[in-house]
């Protein structure tokens, strides 16, 4: 354990923790942009700058680690200032989009433009705009929103281990970039890591916003692994799902299925009663009607060729319980071992 | 009727002279009230709760919603306790105007009493004269904010908007006006042989008791005691204005009458400074954390953008931090206690409303009198139950 003091507070924590950590544990909140839990230290934003034992040259707090008897000041004037010249420097080409951005009312951008009272920020056009180029049709890449923190890249490598997209740096200036689309899963790490509304998602965009839609946390149905994640519910319609890192065992995490699979719960097409199909043609059947059918038409296949002409295939969607359940069905009341699953969906 | 026996009667919650929907239980021996108890809690609209899951500007309209009879004043009591709060400095311009509204809420209040009071009592004409006086203010409050009844005016850091030359116009019209308006009032009611017995001696209450049950506002004044928080504790610039508190001797019916049409005179005195006097300069503080940035700035400015979006869908960020604040509403000390937990919402908002303890007074006013003078006083004390059940 190293002791110090932050803002006067006295801290003690485990040796290799960083300041800022150390800081969020007390309490104190430094304002930061390209941190994120899930992720490794960046420091491209440099918001969360401190001064150490009173030494006017301030250091990143996220990745420099408490030492015994440091003082530490969070949030001297100079040191405010110096956020506002930061921040000023990211926000001098950033397109004045809020009004149709999707991120807009959740924007880490915005909050600490506001935590910072940022004034006179004029807007200044790129000479040479970026291009709006991505590893994936699902998210849309807005360049000039993007303020290069580089949350997404890391996401893509440290976190995934993939190393689709990266950052092209020229000068000050700088952009995403595709480094392998075809190595892309589509899976959304960066979408869900970006704090801007640089990466949005194509299938939800400009359907809805988020004071307005409703978070209805549940689970995810496809596998099961059991995602946690938030469907956004707009007018009764899911526009969306997000995820909330400290929630469930995927941390935030989800795949392409997860992520961007959710249109189909209201879509049109999909079967809302069950259909028996006569003469080549289906009609509407009521629950009670189908199963009898079933029934009917399994005992008479099971008396006039044996039980082993039956078949089951169960789904990655159902639980174990019930996957044990369909294949004791198959067992027991069938009389067959020809039970398999589609594993994956 | 058996000797020794008594009747109960429900005045309200649906009976004209009760103000409101407020219940009365009386218990009567013949004529005479031998017990009285309160019921309140049917106008109950969860103003405090709504406050929490509202930011700070958004909650402005509910305070409007309190004693909505004199809505700026209310204003004046909920924006002054955030500023307190946040650490806000009003620019004086501001201060005036707001005070200008806040004495306008008060004469209209004031309007609603003498209207009612007197047309309980008997004396129809009143109301007639009140109201239409009354109107002058609503066209001054439809002038400046829009609305007539519940203007809204106020915004934390200030007022929301500067005045229009009509609004001038229209104030100093009034200002000269009312006071023969008032002379009016005076010749139906002072010195009405009718009035005065109605009034006089009928419900007294001594200054000590008049403390100890919490009264404040015109109703204490009238038992003799001069608090007032306008000179108390000065608020947006009420000292450089120079005013009297009317007080009155006894505390019965007629004194409490005495000291609010003292008060009409007094307020016009009020306006009429604040408006000759209205000093130059903005009519809201400018900060990154609280003003609004205008429609052209962020057309150009992402920063003004961004804080525009946030002050909006969040709303202007409190301390984490608890203050109480009084103003002189126009009931008496109409005081905002808030929680505040770091957040763009109170933790915890309680009014300390004026009216509850007039109201929480009846039993003591009311006892040993006849019921028809029950109407007299609950008419007195000038309660509005928006206050009472929030
Ligand atoms: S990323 Fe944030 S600041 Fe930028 S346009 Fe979108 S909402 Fe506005
Ligand atoms: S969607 Fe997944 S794989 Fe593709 S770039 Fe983003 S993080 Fe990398
Ligand atoms: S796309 Fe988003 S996460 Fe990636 S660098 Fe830009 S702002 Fe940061």
């Amino acid at each position: 354990m190293v002791s110090a003091t932050i803002d006067n507070r006295e801290i003690s924590v485990p040796e290799g923790t960083t300041i800022l950590e150390a800081a969020q544990k007390a309490g104190i909140d430094i304002p930061t942009l390209c941190h994120h839990k899930r992720l490794p230290p960046i420091g491209s934003c440099n918001m969360c700058i401190v001064e150490i034992n009173g030494n006017t040259k301030p250091v990143n707090s996220c990745n420099s680690p408490v030492e015994e008897g440091m003082k530490v000041a969070t949030d001297t004037k100079a040191l405010h200032e110096q956020r506002v010249v930061n921040l000023k420097k990211i926000l001098k080409h950033h397109a004045l989009d809020c009004p149709i951005c999707d991120k807009a009312g959740e924007c880490d951008l915005q909050d600490v433009v506001y935590r910072l009272g940022v004034t006179d920020a004029p807007f200044e056009p790129r000479e040479n705009p970026r291009i709006a180029e991505y590893s994936t049709s699902l998210i849309r890449y807005w360049p000039e929103r993007c303020i290069l923190c580089q949350r997404c890249v890391t996401a893509c490598n440290a976190i995934k281990g993939i190393g689709a997209i990266d950052i092209k740096s020229d000068g000050d200036d700088g952009q995403i970039v595709v480094v392998d689309a075809d190595k892309c899963k589509s899976c959304g790490e960066c979408l869900f890591v970006c704090p801007t509304g640089a990466l949005t998602e194509n299938l939800s965009r400009y359907k809805g916003r988020p004071w307005l839609e409703n978070r209805v946390e549940t689970t995810c149905t496809y596998c099961g692994c059991g995602c946690q994640l938030q469907l956004k519910v707009m007018d009764n319609r899911v526009i969306g799902v997000t995820t909330d890192v400290d929630r469930g065992v995927n941390q935030g995490s989800l795949c392409v299925k997860g992520r961007f699979g959710y249109e189909f719960i209201g879509d049109e097409n999909r079967l809302t009663t069950p259909l028996i199909k006569e003469n080549g043609e289906f009609r509407e059947a009521s629950w009670d009607e189908a199963l009898d059918l079933t029934a009917q038409k399994f005992s008479s296949i099971k008396e006039e060729s044996g039980p082993d002409s039956i078949a089951g295939l169960t789904s990655a969607k159902c639980t174990n319980e019930e996957n044990y359940l369909f294949q004791k069905f198959m067992r027991a009341v069938i009389g067959t071992n020809n039970v398999d699953h589609c594993a994956r969906l | 009727m058996a000797e020794g026996k008594t009747i109960t009667l429900n005045m309200g919650p649906h009976h004209p002279a009760t103000h409101g929907v407020l219940r009365v239980e009386v218990e009567l021996d013949g004529e005479i009230i031998v017990k009285a108890t309160p019921y309140i809690g049917y106008l109950h609209r969860g103003i405090e709760k709504l406050a929490e899951s509202k930011n700070y500007q958004q909650a402005i309209p509910l305070s409007d919603r309190l004693d909505y009879a004199s809505a700026s004043a209310n204003n004046m009591g909920y924006c002054t306790a955030v500023e307190k709060l946040m650490g806000i400095e009003v620019p004086k311009r501001a201060q005036y105007l707001r005070v200008i509204m806040a004495e306008l809420a008060r004469i209209m209040g004031h309007h609603l009493w003498i209207g009612t009071h007197a047309l309980d009592i008997g004396a129809m004409t009143v109301i007639f004269y009140a109201f239409r006086d009354r109107e002058m203010i609503m066209d001054i409050n439809e002038e400046i904010a829009g609305y007539r009844l519940t203007p809204t005016f106020f915004r934390i850091g200030g007022v929301a908007a500067d005045t229009t030359p009509d609004f001038i116009k229209k104030v100093r019209e009034f200002v000269k006006w009312f006071p023969k308006a008032l002379q009016g009032y005076h010749t139906l009611l002072t010195e009405n042989k009718i009035w005065t017995t109605r009034t006089m001696g009928i419900g007294p209450i001594s200054a000590k008791d008049a403390i100890n049950a919490g009264l404040t506002g015109p109703s204490l004044r009238g038992s003799g005691v001069a608090y007032d928080i306008r000179k108390a504790f000065p608020y947006s610039s009420y000292d450089d204005f120079d005013f009297k508190i009317p007080v009155g001797e006894k505390g019965d019916v007629y004194d409490r009458y005495l000291v609010r049409m003292e008060e009409f005179a007094q307020s016009i005195k009020i306006i009429d400074q604040a408006i000759e006097n209205l000093p130059e300069g903005p009519v809201a503080i400018d900060s990154p954390w609280i003003t609004n940035p205008d429609l052209v700035s962020v057309q150009t400015d992402i920063s003004e953008l961004a804080r525009r979006f946030v002050l909006h869908t969040k709303g202007p960020v409190g301390p984490d931090k608890e203050v109480y604040h009084a103003v002189e509403g126009a009931k008496g000390e109409l005081g905002f206690y808030l929680v505040g937990d770091g957040t763009e919402h109170p933790f915890r908002m309680k009014v300390r409303s004026p009216c509850f303890y007039l109201a929480s007074a009846l039993p003591r006013l009311l006892v040993g009198h006849m019921i028809a003078d029950a109407i007299a006083i609950i008419g007195s004390i000038d309660v509005v139950l928006g206050e009472i059940d929030r």
